[in-house]
């Protein structure tokens, strides 16, 4: 999914690399900048569907790590470390926004009183039948989880980075990801034996 | 991964090799993953799970970012980041002081050229560098119908009648520059490596590669540029100017918005969609049908329709029979579809299209 995840963490960022940047070369940057740009662009979608304000957002949080280069460690270009600074900037720059715009569309949001799974539960059992059952499911959680689930399952971040990019303590973290997974698999599993049968026929 | 324990749905979910099998499957993957499933026959349901999840999660957050819209980005970050090098480092509240120092130039410089040119006629073009040894060729459509001009990087514009372009017989390396007057649909070759940029009286277009429409007579008091594909740069032209080199404020179009340069307020304001009438290359539809004709009728048959001339080796492509049903498409586009139908390249020479073919069997 991500050709990226290969260099997701400090020790196999390569040395050179690393030196070409702290040297003051623009191209190494780019090289960098390339690395985790898709994740960055894909998490920032989720927060505004405006492309040129997340081009925009990404292009700045790059900028501002070449201009502090002189003072960086390696751990800044870590993905969790970018995602949680490009989350902060995108959070940041839309409450200053949406003072003079109309809010954006969405789908992860900083509003903590959206219902839970058990609110939507009715329209859960409905749709358990139909196709791209399980896109639903998840569609229907709360903010929170399906941030949980995105960052878990499409990002590939292990808990203490998750905790790291939500701002949240790593036993929240667990505890929340442990509940969401329950729930999915509560209104999940009832058709599943439609799925191991398709699997093995085809 | 060890093949002796007990998997949950997310251990498989988040084990990379089993995302890549999911996503995007390779031989050994397959031979891997199936062989696992042997093993492991009672993990089946785990697995069938565990699939869904990964297809499910991304299916439902996958984005639109296009590999050439991903390296313009890091192309940019490459280029501005080199910029604020050679401006060397400065707090940001110096810059923040500078901009404003920008803006404000650009506003004077803005009235300034509003007042002059509603007095003089100012040529279009004034004021730009043209390459030594740079042969520029002016085109200018005095006839009722529109006129197509090829420039030598493959790409096309249909001249509005009563409109005027100037660009060099052969494009230097380096930005591909042409200088407009009037109205014109461009259908620009991609080569992200020379922009290419439309300069008129009061706006500077740049784009990579990409279809647009530009709007730009003397003596209306608005210069409109609209997009078709792509992405496209709008600065008005004092400002992309006074920033040279560094990287001034425009407006970035995607396909189907608009700009509109308003010569009063000196301001170039974004519509989201454009007219659709404006985003084609022609404003007659050349309807083509080729059923199963020698390719040569065809190439006769388009350069009669756009008013150019098509030269192919007659010999070689005697044997080349083409169908093909064309509407809606631009010129570039019917001549990449019979080029490629026939194993055929083509290039812009002149003013002319050539054909380069090895023939049919």
């Amino acid at each position: 999914m991500n050709q990226d995840e290969n260099i997701s963490n400090t020790g196999e960022l390569n040395i050179r690399l690393w030196q070409r940047f702290k040297a003051g070369d623009a191209e190494a940057l780019g090289q960098l900048a390339q690395t985790h740009y898709r994740a960055l662009y894909n998490y920032a979608t989720k927060f505004s569907s405006d492309p040129d304000f997340i081009r925009d957002s990404i292009q700045e949080l790059y900028l501002e790590l070449w201009e502090r280069r002189n003072f960086l460690s390696e751990t800044a270009f870590v993905k969790s470390y970018l995602l949680k600074a490009l989350r902060h900037k995108l959070i940041k720059e839309s409450i200053r926004l949406k003072r003079f715009h109309e809010p954006q569309v969405a789908i992860f949001d900083t509003d903590p009183s959206d219902p839970s799974i058990e609110t939507n539960i009715i329209e859960a059992e409905h749709i358990r039948f139909q196709n791209g059952r399980l896109k639903r499911i998840i569609s229907l959680l709360s903010k929170r989880q399906q941030e949980i689930i995105y960052l878990r399952f499409y990002q590939n971040l292990d808990n203490e980075d998750i905790a790291s990019v939500m701002g949240l303590g790593r036993q929240s973290v667990s505890n929340l990801l442990y509940r969401t997974l329950k729930e999915i698999k509560e209104i999940w599993a009832p058709a599943e034996f439609f799925w191991v049968l398709l699997f093995f026929l085809s | 991964m060890s093949l002796h324990r007990i998997f949950t749905v997310e251990e498989l979910a988040t084990d990379e090799s089993f995302r890549r099998w999911v996503m995007a499957p390779t031989p050994e993957l397959d031979r891997y993953w199936q062989q696992w499933l042997l093993q492991n026959a009672d993990r089946a349901g785990v697995a069938a799970r565990a699939r869904e999840l990964v297809l499910a999660v991304h299916d439902l957050y996958k984005d639109d970012l296009s590999d050439e819209m991903l390296r313009h980005e890091i192309a940019e970050i490459t280029r501005i980041a080199e910029v604020r090098k050679a401006e060397g480092h400065m707090p940001f509240y110096q810059r923040a002081v500078w901009r404003a120092a920008a803006v404000l130039l650009l506003t004077g410089g803005l009235s300034w050229l509003y007042y002059t040119s509603h007095n003089t006629i100012a040529p279009s073009g004034k004021g730009q560098e043209i390459t030594m040894g740079q042969e520029m060729l002016i085109k200018t459509n005095a006839t009722e119908v529109e006129m197509t001009v090829l420039l030598s990087d493959k790409s096309v514009a249909t001249l509005a009648k009563g409109s005027s372009i100037r660009y060099p017989r052969q494009f230097a390396a380096g930005e591909r520059q042409v200088y407009l007057t009037g109205e014109a649909f461009f259908d620009v070759a991609k080569n992200p490596r020379q922009p290419f940029l439309v300069y008129t009286n009061e706006t500077v277009t740049k784009v990579l590669g990409t279809s647009f429409r530009i709007k730009a007579f003397e003596g209306d008091n608005t210069e409109m540029i609209a997009v078709k594909t792509g992405r496209v740069s709008v600065y008005a032209k004092k400002e992309y100017e006074i920033s040279r080199g560094a990287k001034p404020a425009g407006v970035i179009l995607n396909p189907n918005q608009q700009v509109v340069f308003n010569r009063k307020d000196n301001k170039l304001e974004k519509a989201v969609t454009a007219n659709p009438v404006l985003l084609a290359e022609s404003a007659v539809q050349k309807e083509q049908v080729f059923d199963d004709k020698p390719v040569a009728e065809a190439f006769d048959a388009l350069g009669k329709a756009y008013g150019i001339s098509i030269v192919y080796n007659a010999e070689t492509v005697s044997n080349c029979m083409i169908s093909a049903q064309f509407s809606e498409e631009n010129l570039k586009q019917r001549l990449n579809a019979i080029c490629q139908a026939i194993g055929a390249g083509y290039d812009m020479e002149n003013g002319r299209v050539v054909i380069s073919s090895k023939g049919c069997n």
